[in-house]
């Protein structure tokens, strides 16, 4: 039986692998490592986080969201945002990184990839700022600007992976940036080349070139169109692909070039009244349609967590059975 | 080309610094309030559509409505009163749990680009409080409902049916990433749009009939 780690690679490079890749199994996630990470901890908390973003957690909600009222938008002009906007210090001290180290030294590096964790996106910090309204129109309006705030998160990105480097060295990176809605990618190919993937090429050719293996990006949106442009960034295994994208013909059309982690949409089987039933009628669909290479069936969550409890157990249950049935 | 046709087409290119201008130089050539707003209304018609087919993203769509506001503001003071260019006023929100509100922000944008009053009651809005402000403003003639949840469908639904109980005979219309055409006509809605550009066509379509 293959490990972890030689049959997700087996699976990725079009050999022989002897079972699916059952979700998040081949990474260990660093979650010790000190960033901040975008939301609140807990139902019914509100955090200011260091770049100075309140995130707002309702008690009664599934998650946490960023708040662009006058009171709370940390960034309201992009044309001053050198004045507006200040990254926060990247911790270098051996006791800040000690958990992250402890925790990546107890891991099996033949079993799985002690794996780096990156949110939020560089996309995602322009809109965390300033809402994604201001952040998709200063796009047209103030180009310029939108590039120098891009360069300086991309700055603060790799100030980071240098510290990450210098105390784990990770095998993987999985870095979150949502690129779109279910149906649609929020701004076009041609606008996505010339503001997100220099800035992309930069920060992953960066892990990359300091020997990181894999590179794993979260996006659980549409996002076919831009699958080219994962692929000269560097993208290794695209998660969160939803259904939308139409997964198979994507495999059809790049598998070898990049994987694809997803097809089964949390929408659609996480909630309260979620059943296993439903969980393997659509993973059943994902895996016979996908087929057993470039592809890893999962949850288009973009953590190995479920918004509801027992959903993702029971998806990895479903995964197991149909490697026994598939395979 | 017209004067009028430029501002058509500087409000589809999102033009929000020209388009002021030549609003203005419309009027002095003679085009009346209502033609002109009507250009822009038309305008915004084409971006909607090109953003349903995917020929353009939200950050084109979002700057053709800010031109377009821009223009109207220079229409205002010759319009003040004169409710014969509006479709009615048309109440949005997120439902009761739920509080996505980009794609709820972009469809309000659209219903009011096509000549729509809007009062926006944002997100984590109750059922009671799309009753009540349908009582409290004036010549409503739409209700737009948005959930982005799986989890929040239920209160979609209940959404629907409260206002539906109150007002039989009010235009309910929903939308949002789990919603479909199915479920719209389940929970009794009058109407479903997949995207902020076919939501614009839906409403008017709905008011008018």
């Amino acid at each position: 039986m293959l490990t972890k780690r030689q049959n997700l690679m087996e699976t990725i490079k079009g050999g022989n692998p002897d079972r699916f890749v059952n979700q998040y199994e081949f990474m260990d996630l660093i979650m010790e490592a000190p960033m901040d990470l975008p939301l609140a901890p807990a139902p019914g908390t509100r955090v200011k986080n260091k770049w100075g973003i309140t995130f707002d957690w309702p008690a009664d909600q599934i998650g946490s969201f960023p708040m662009h009222d006058d009171e709370h938008k940390a960034l309201k002009d992009i044309t001053d945002w050198k004045n507006q906007v200040k990254a926060p210090a990247i911790e270098t001290s051996e006791e800040a990184w000690a958990a992250a180290v402890a925790h990546a030294n107890s891991v099996d590096r033949n079993d799985k990839f002690v794996t780096a964790f990156c949110a939020p996106g560089i996309f995602e910090m322009t809109h965390h700022l300033m809402s994604m309204e201001d952040a998709l129109m200063a796009l047209y309006e103030e180009p310029e600007a939108m590039k120098e705030l891009i360069d300086y998160v991309v700055e603060y990105e790799l100030a980071y992976a240098n510290e990450y480097l210098k105390h784990i060295q990770p095998d993987a990176l999985f870095h979150h940036d949502d690129w779109g809605s279910q149906i649609s990618t929020f701004i076009s190919p041609a606008m996505f080349d010339e503001f997100i993937l220099p800035a992309y090429k930069k920060v992953y050719g960066f892990w990359k070139a300091n020997g990181v293996e894999l590179i794993v990006h979260h996006s659980d949106s549409y996002a076919a169109t831009l699958v080219p442009e994962m692929i000269e960034m560097g993208v290794d295994i695209w998660q969160g692909v939803m259904t939308t994208n139409n997964v198979p013909e994507l495999i059809k059309k790049y598998g070898g070039q990049i994987s694809f982690m997803g097809d089964i949409d949390s929408g659609r089987v996480d909630f309260p009244g979620w059943t296993r039933e439903k969980i393997y009628e659509d993973a059943k669909k994902a895996c016979e349609e996908c087929g057993k290479l470039y592809f890893i069936p999962n949850l288009s969550q973009g953590l190995n967590i479920s918004s509801f409890p027992g959903v993702y157990e029971a998806t990895s249950e479903v995964i197991d059975q149909l490697s026994k049935e598939m395979f | 080309m017209s004067k009028i046709q430029e501002v058509k087409a500087k409000v589809e290119a999102g033009k929000s610094k020209l388009v002021p201008g030549l609003v203005q130089e419309a009027l002095d050539e003679g085009s009346s309030p209502a033609e002109i707003l009507q250009a822009m209304v038309d305008s915004m018609g084409i971006v909607g559509d090109k953003f349903s087919s995917g020929e353009i993203f939200v950050p084109e769509m979002l700057i053709a409505a800010k031109a377009m506001s821009k223009g109207v503001e220079v229409l205002k003071p010759l319009m003040a009163g004169d409710g014969s260019t509006s479709l009615g006023t048309c109440i949005i929100g997120t439902v009761a749990g739920d509080l996505h509100d980009i794609g709820k922000n972009l469809v309000s944008m659209m219903i009011e680009s096509a000549g729509f009053d809007m009062v926006d009651l944002g997100v984590d809005v109750p059922a009671d409080t799309f009753v009540q402000a349908v009582k409290d403003n004036a010549n409503v003639k739409l209700v737009a409902c948005s959930g982005l949840l799986t989890t929040t469908m239920p209160a979609l639904k209940e959404a629907v049916q409260t206002i539906k109980a109150a007002h039989p005979e009010m235009k309910v219309i929903v939308g949002g990433a789990p919603v479909t055409p199915e479920y719209a006509a389940e929970v009794g809605a009058d109407g479903y749009a997949p995207d902020a550009g076919s939501a614009a066509v839906k409403a008017k379509e709905l008011v008018t009939a």
